[in-house]
């Protein structure tokens, strides 16, 4: 666990030292060393509990996938920000990576924390950084707007998760997760339990988001930077999903009395924030509604607690994680190129970048989950244990299959297909740093479909 | 007749001229051709910026962008009116509590099942 926390926090000395010229390529190789000495992780026998353990921090199967992701990411979004970091002051972009660096270390630290408490410091300390980089480096006016929204949101959300964890610690003694799986909970169904248990969930509800809640997102999205945008859909809403996962064992007979709204929710919230996606103008905005439209369906697996709702929503997480970022550095060229993010604006572009078309392409068939990839197979076990949990959710996931197929094909037509706009004369060609990003995005993804052990939890 | 159109630089008779055709005022007239000389201004803009050879970037469109503007922020303008209230009622509110209650007597009725033991687990593969 030291083994990768300590070099992480040594790249933050290593990144203000290094000479200007060799910043980036130094950071970018020292967190790609970093990202695959996190696969450590992964060789752990699953379903045998806490790995790596050391006194505050431990992995287990539901930690590691989400950890392996985190390291995977701080070098992809290094070589994402390069471009467009490269018109500024070598310290602003020395603070600008020192910020990626501290996020990352804070997320670290919260997916590995086996005490409650230190989850609940990192998870709000994570918010730090993505404020800084989202109202320091976003290119609108309305990064501020974004970025109060994002720190209100999820802070109204979690401070009741605060008072309600400090009453855990007075009635059960302990807050480290360890013990508190087997720590039996005496529950009376009083007014005050429900209330606690509202409060329980609620920061993690908002941080996934449920569709009630949502709204910090598509903004927050949509003025960062690209990977601000990178790291709040790959990782920081599945902060929410793991926080969630984490609580709900403790939270055992309540929950299936209380949790009926939330489902219906994040149910309901799947195809009106589908059908939002479908009247978007503006392409980073789509990619932040589906991205709820995911979360949702992953909250309400997560809600009914059976297995296999905990272990697609697992894999959903991953799946989507990846894929989401993928689609961000994709509309990250397109905007880079044409300083729009208008869809209308850019069209036709198959003609121009065909290799990548071929990498839209791909993206858009994995946020639609297209078998194989594990996108479909978080889906589908979703999907099955709510038709278990109630046949009639049926109805609600079926027409929101129909409708993220139908908007992920029209991002794909919409941006590839179709005539090139006349005005359109000067576009850069594909950089091999694009290209390079965007496969080792999908790379993970394709794997995964050969070892989906990796990715599936507790599963047997 | 409706897929006649007349040879470009043709000039018209008098009686088929639209203007004296249709007996339109000289103050019309004068509108039409004022409308006529924006119009062509507003193409001359677009066809400049079109063949500077040292542009390389996007060609604003101003209407694009109120048009974008106006689809990202609707909440700016919204007014509460019958309408919308209905609207906002009948999708925003009222399926959730639809939902709650087709998932709460849905799973009800399974528990008496399971609890007078009458649950038909068509799925099991352990009896």
């Amino acid at each position: 666990m030291l083994k990768i926390l300590i070099p992480t926090i040594m790249l933050l000395p290593t990144i203000w030292f290094v000479p200007p010229k060799q910043l980036w390529s130094s950071a970018l190789i020292y967190s790609l060393m970093i990202a695959f000495s996190s696969l450590i992780w992964l060789k752990t026998p699953v379903d045998t509990g806490w790995s790596f353990l050391n006194l505050y921090m431990a992995t287990d199967s539901l930690s590691t996938p989400l950890l392996v992701l985190t390291c995977w990411l701080l070098p992809l979004m290094i070589l994402a920000s390069q471009n467009h970091a490269s018109a500024e002051p070598i310290n602003r972009q020395r603070a600008y990576i020192m910020l990626l660096t501290t996020l990352q270390i804070f997320l670290i630290l919260a997916f590995s924390a086996t005490e409650l408490i230190m989850f609940y410091v990192m998870f709000e300390a994570t918010l730090i950084p993505t404020l800084i980089i989202i109202t320091r480096w976003g290119n609108q006016t309305e990064r501020l707007n974004a970025g109060t929204y994002f720190l209100f949101y999820t802070l109204a959300g979690s401070l009741p998760l605060l008072v309600a964890l400090l009453l855990l610690q007075n009635s059960a003694g302990t807050l480290s997760l360890t013990t508190l799986h087997y720590t039996p909970l005496s529950h009376l169904t009083s007014y005050a339990h429900k209330l606690w248990w509202a409060a329980c969930v609620l920061a993690f509800l908002v941080k996934m988001p449920l569709y009630g809640a949502h709204l910090w997102l598509p903004k927050a999205h949509v003025e960062a930077p690209i990977a601000g945008s990178m790291i709040l859909a790959a990782v920081l809403l599945k902060l929410g999903g793991y926080g969630m996962m984490r609580v709900m064992t403790m939270l055992e007979p309540l929950t299936k009395e209380l949790s009926y709204p939330f489902i219906a929710f994040a149910l309901w919230g799947i195809i009106m924030t589908g059908s939002i996606c479908l009247r978007q103008t503006d392409l980073k905005s789509m990619i932040a509604y589906s991205s709820v439209s995911h979360m949702g369906l992953v909250a309400a697996g997560i809600l009914i607690q059976t297995p296999w709702g905990s272990t697609g929503a697992l894999i959903l997480m991953i799946a989507h994680g990846l894929t989401s970022s993928a689609l961000f550095c994709l509309a990250n060229t397109n905007y880079e190129r044409t300083h729009s993010r208008t869809m209308l604006l850019a069209r036709g572009l198959q003609m121009v970048l065909p290799l990548m078309a071929a990498w839209w392409f791909i993206a858009s068939l994995a946020n639609l989950a297209l078998p194989p990839l594990p996108n479909l197979m978080g889906e589908l076990m979703i999907i099955s244990s709510l038709f278990g949990w109630s046949p009639w959710t049926l109805l609600l996931t079926g027409i929101g299959t129909l409708i993220t197929a139908g908007y992920s094909l029209y991002m794909f037509l919409m941006t590839q297909r179709g005539p090139l706009p006349p005005h359109i004369i000067a576009l850069d060609p594909s950089y091999s740093r694009e290209n390079l990003l965007i496969f080792l995005h999908l790379l993970p993804l394709l794997l995964m479909m050969f070892k989906p052990e990796l990715i599936w939890g507790w599963a047997a | 007749m409706a897929d006649y159109r007349e040879a470009p630089l043709a000039t018209r008779p008098k009686t088929l001229d639209p203007n004296e055709y249709f007996n339109l005022s000289p103050e019309q007239r004068r509108a039409e051709e004022a409308r006529g000389a924006l119009r062509a201004n507003l193409k001359r803009q677009y066809q400049l910026q079109l063949n500077n050879p040292h542009r390389n970037e996007l060609i604003e469109d101003p209407a694009l962008t109120r048009w974008v503007y106006a689809r990202t922020n609707p909440y700016t303008h919204f007014r509460a009116t019958n309408k919308t209230s209905l609207l906002g009622a009948m999708f925003g509110v009222v399926p959730l509590f639809i939902l709650y209650y087709v998932f709460k007597t849905d799973r009800d009725k399974r528990e008496e099942q399971i609890k007078a033991g009458t649950y038909d687990r068509k799925f099991s593969l352990s009896s």
